[in-house]
């Protein structure tokens, strides 16, 4: 409840920064819902979804596009040890074209969509709460422009308990 | 007479205090008929460019980069039109916003058949001509150097060769250095007043 509260908070915020802003000059915006408690016991893991929300009318690549001239959506972790990534999955992108090549497919993410990692502590961890930090870049366009490559900060804490 | 000073010394004051918070004035608002910012920007084979190198002539100045798949979109028909309009007096002149190697974006160019100078793009050019974050964004300029239209994102080909017909319909007329300081304060002027 109060994790769907904050979304909708963020979401007007941004809808009121985007509308608040001439053509030309918009910018894009990606938000991240917080990360509630994430809890991890020593020697086992945990999966961790994080979950995001493009600005209307913008969409990003997604983490395969389909060219090397691409910029891709990645999601960087730096987790304080001993807490690990174990594995970071992104979703497929949806396929879209410019009006002008509609032949030219690209890979992309619009709306909502989450990735999903997994964080593993070893056997011996000591028990304790440790900082995660890390950042999400991607690099958005409209239905006929592009903007810059971009990062948000991504911080959340792990909780590590014995077994 | 005291008001008179103090008025003058506000006033200057407030002048001072704004080109501090936002330093050079730039180009925003309506840029039509606005002389276009001088450049000096090094191309992609070393050589450097100036806008001023190109008066006599209409001026295609389009900023992109490697990332953006509408500016790709675009750049096989600037390299129609160059050859079609070149004789006509048209250059094309690709301003890459790129944050990475030159060699990358000389592949990219080389790769989509780029006929025209490729130069390469600083915050400085992209603060004169307005801070240009979407891109494509393409300055059309006559051959007096005045901007003629300023097109944001991916337009069709029948919008840009109009407005590439529009730059080279003036005609060009040399101006003594005193009409081209002229010119420059009238510009600042009308860019003062749409900020």
């Amino acid at each position: 409840m109060k994790r769907r509260l904050v979304w909708l908070l963020t979401a007007f915020f941004a809808a009121g920064l985007a509308s608040a802003q001439t053509p030309g000059d918009k910018q894009p915006s990606v938000i991240m819902a917080p990360i509630g408690d994430v809890q991890v016991k020593a020697g086992g893991s945990t999966n961790v979804s994080f979950d995001f929300r493009i600005g209307p009318d913008f969409h990003i690549n997604s983490n395969k596009p389909r060219a090397d001239y691409l910029i891709p959506t990645v999601l960087t972790l730096s987790p304080s040890e001993p807490v690990a990534v174990a594995d970071v999955q992104y979703p497929a992108g949806e396929d879209m074209s410019f009006v002008f090549s509609p032949n030219e497919k690209l890979s992309v993410y619009s709306g909502d969509f989450s990735i999903n990692t997994v964080l593993k502590a070893p056997a011996n961890a000591a028990s304790g709460t440790y900082p995660v930090k890390g950042q999400l870049r991607f690099q958005a366009c409209d239905r006929s422009a592009c903007y810059p490559p971009r990062s948000i900060p991504v911080q959340f804490r792990v909780t590590v308990v014995k077994k | 007479m005291l008001v008179v000073v103090i008025m003058g010394m506000l006033a200057a004051g407030k002048y001072l205090d704004r080109s501090r918070k936002h330093g050079p004035i730039k180009l925003v608002g309506d840029v039509r008929n606005v002389p276009a910012p001088n450049f000096d920007l090094p191309t992609l084979d070393g050589r450097r460019v100036k806008l001023s190198d190109f008066r006599g002539q209409a001026v295609l100045l389009n900023f992109w980069a490697t990332w953006c798949p509408p500016c790709k979109i675009e750049m096989p028909w600037f390299v129609d039109i160059q050859k079609q309009y070149g004789k006509d007096g048209l250059v094309v002149l690709g301003v890459a916003m790129d944050d990475t190697e030159s060699a990358k974006i000389a592949d990219f160019a080389h790769e989509m058949g780029v006929n025209y100078p490729v130069l390469l793009g600083t915050d400085q050019v992209s603060d004169d001509y307005g801070d240009v974050r979407s891109l494509p964004t393409t300055f059309y300029i006559d051959r007096n150097g005045n901007i003629v239209s300023k097109a944001i994102g991916l337009l069709g080909r029948e919008e840009i060769e109009d407005d590439v017909k529009k730059a080279l319909s003036a005609a060009y007329k040399p101006v003594s250095q005193a009409n081209r300081a002229e010119a420059k304060v009238k510009s600042a002027r009308v860019q003062e007043a749409t900020q």
